[in-house]
């Protein structure tokens, strides 16, 4: 419901900051979940995103849950843009958390609640409130005050829709409320049924000329249509573990936007489960299972491991999208090797969709998606030359070139980068390649320099 | 081409009749709730402006007839139930309804519309989720 207290609304510009993947805007695919070669971002890799798809689909249609998905490949193969673009393409509605596998080493809190509280964030609630709500204009308001000064007043409200007009009479409660709210003729309000609240929802538009000076917050509204005392339903979508922190009373609501949460005690949990399930059952409750995605899962560890196998199994549990750019690497927390640093065990529950390398056409286009994004301009021996470096060297290098270059390019007063401008900050930042064969040439100098010291040992 | 019109037409017409249907029964609702809003005065004007009057004059159709005061305001209570019944049984159908048309239009249905309302108590307790 609206209130007309100060207007809380203040116009800021957002600035949008441009991330690594803010040019990804879907899946790319079209309605048979074929991908299109370029669209919505997302360039090639076109068997995964085809498959990334499929499980979308099953998303949707809350077919899966409780299941994991991991996404292989080589690094700048495009891992996190699949999750992105899953995100991206399920819409508001459906919870969808991200998280880096590191990540939960650094909270103040044990692994596992970190892991169990994002399990929570990626499930969601869908609720309805009803209320019995009475809407119309103030046509007129009128109040008898005992002559004596003290004792019950009464009075008259009378309330329009573009369909009907009516009385009501008002007791003491009401006209106090009125008062407060400083309701007149010719305001649009609402009285809750149940509750008796009255909130101004504006002015009428009829009443605009009303007056010549008004106050800026003053808004105009349309006199309601239909009938008079209306049921206004409101479905709500909320997460379990929005839902958990209100009802872990030692941190009280407030805890809600501190952001530390601290821990949650696995009672306050399970009743929370208990009463989401008899809420489903009474059909007062649709759970939403969501997506959570951890990416870099291989710095995970063992314990981990183990607390997402059992955790994949509860009923409550989302989908879990893993990424992961390792191969065949030991287990975080053992001396065991396993490919992709995961235990066989979880590895067996998981489908696996690879990323493959980019070609040099899809790397030409991908170079193009992101000038676009961060607003550079690039001329078509620049871009050739721009490719040529992001199939040798990396992907990400070329991306990082494009903004340094545009900068360099607007230095010197230039619309549109040309080769030279690449050429000079190719010269002004190293690639990964050529740093290593820097360290290599003169480790010497550096200071605690291991392989000298090494070297001295044996001597 | 003639069998292709004719689809077309068939399936505008069906679009245009549930459209229709959806319609006629706000505009009922509006009617009923105006005959509730209407029944509400009255019954408030026989407790406010003639407490000692016994019989009152009551207009049915375009005939008025002196009626007892219990018995009219009795009369219109079990107006008022039944209108109240009658508005919630509409609601419910327009809900049906509603739903019919956005599926024969192609239009995603609606989520979470279905659901049965929380209890008072329970919107209260997660209040502070709700009003964010």
């Amino acid at each position: 419901m609206a209130s007309t207290k100060v207007p809380e609304v203040r116009d800021i510009t957002r600035i949008e900051r441009i991330g690594a993947h803010s040019h990804i805007r879907g899946l790319g695919l079209d309605d048979a979940l074929e991908p299109r070669q370029v669209s919505q971002g997302m360039v090639g890799q076109l068997a995964s995103r085809r498959a990334a798809g499929i499980i979308l689909e099953m998303i949707k249609d809350g077919h899966i849950a409780g299941r994991a998905v991991l996404i292989a490949g080589q690094p700048g193969t495009g891992k996190t843009a699949i999750a992105m673009g899953i995100a991206q393409s399920l819409g508001p509605d459906t919870p969808f958390t991200a998280l880096a596998g590191s990540e939960i080493f650094s909270l103040e809190m044990s692994k596992t609640e970190a892991l169990s509280q994002a399990f929570r964030k990626a499930i969601g609630v869908r609720i309805k409130e009803e209320t019995e709500i009475i809407e119309g204009e103030v046509v007129e308001i009128q109040i008898d005050r005992p002559a004596t000064g003290t004792g019950a007043k009464v009075g008259k409200l009378t309330l329009k829709t573009t369909e009907m007009e009516t009385i009501y009479d008002l007791g003491n409660k009401m006209i106090d409320s009125l008062s407060k709210e400083k309701v007149q003729a010719g305001d649009v309000i609402t009285i809750d049924k149940a509750t008796g609240k009255i909130s101004k929802l504006g002015r009428s538009f009829t009443r605009a000329r009303d007056y010549d000076a008004m106050g800026a917050q003053t808004q105009f509204v349309q006199c309601p249509e239909g009938e008079l005392q209306k049921r206004k339903e409101v479905v709500h979508t909320v997460s379990l573990h929005e839902i958990d922190v209100i009802n872990s009373r030692t941190q009280g609501f407030l805890a809600l936007f501190s952001g530390d949460t601290g821990e949650i005690k696995s009672e306050v949990r399970e009743q929370i489960n208990a009463k989401v399930c008899e809420w489903r059952e009474e059909g007062k409750a649709e759970i939403i299972p969501g997506v959570l995605f951890i990416d870099e899962v291989h710095m995970l560890d063992m314990e981990c491991f183990s607390f997402l196998n059992r955790a994949l199994e509860s009923d409550l549990s989302p989908v879990l999208i893993m990424a992961t750019n390792r191969g065949i690497t030991r287990i975080r927390g053992t001396n065991y090797q396993s490919p992709h640093g995961i235990p066989i065990d979880l590895l067996d529950r998981l489908l696996i969709i690879a990323t493959s390398p980019y070609t040099e056409k899809e790397t030409r286009q991908i170079l193009k998606i992101r000038c676009e994004e961060e607003d550079v301009e690039l001329s078509e021996e620049a871009h050739t030359v721009l490719t040529r470096i992001g199939m040798e060297t990396s992907l990400r290098y070329a991306i990082q070139l494009i903004s340094t270059a545009g900068l360099v390019c607007r230095k010197r007063k230039g619309t549109e980068v040309q080769v030279e401008d690449i050429k000079r900050v190719y010269s002004l930042f190293l690639d990964e390649a050529r740093s290593s064969q820097y360290m290599k040439e003169y480790q010497d100098s550096f200071l605690f320099n291991e392989t000298q010291a090494a070297a001295m040992d044996t001597s | 081409m003639e069998a292709d019109s004719q689809r077309v037409l068939e399936y505008l017409t069906e679009v245009e009749e549930a459209a229709e249907d959806v319609l006629t029964t706000k505009q009922q609702i509006v009617e009923l709730d105006s005959k509730r809003n209407k029944n509400r005065e009255a019954l408030n004007a026989l407790k406010h402006d003639m407490p000692d009057t016994e019989k009152v004059k009551v207009c049915f159709g375009n005939m008025f007839i002196k009626f007892p005061k219990s018995k009219t305001s009795e009369m219109i209570q079990k107006d008022q139930e039944q209108l109240d019944k009658e508005i919630n049984d509409l609601r419910k159908e327009l809900k049906a309804k509603v739903n019919r048309l956005n599926e024969i239009e192609g239009k995603p249905e609606l989520r979470g519309y279905n659901l049965s309302p929380l209890s008072t108590d329970e919107v209260k307790a997660i209040h502070n989720l709700l009003k964010r």
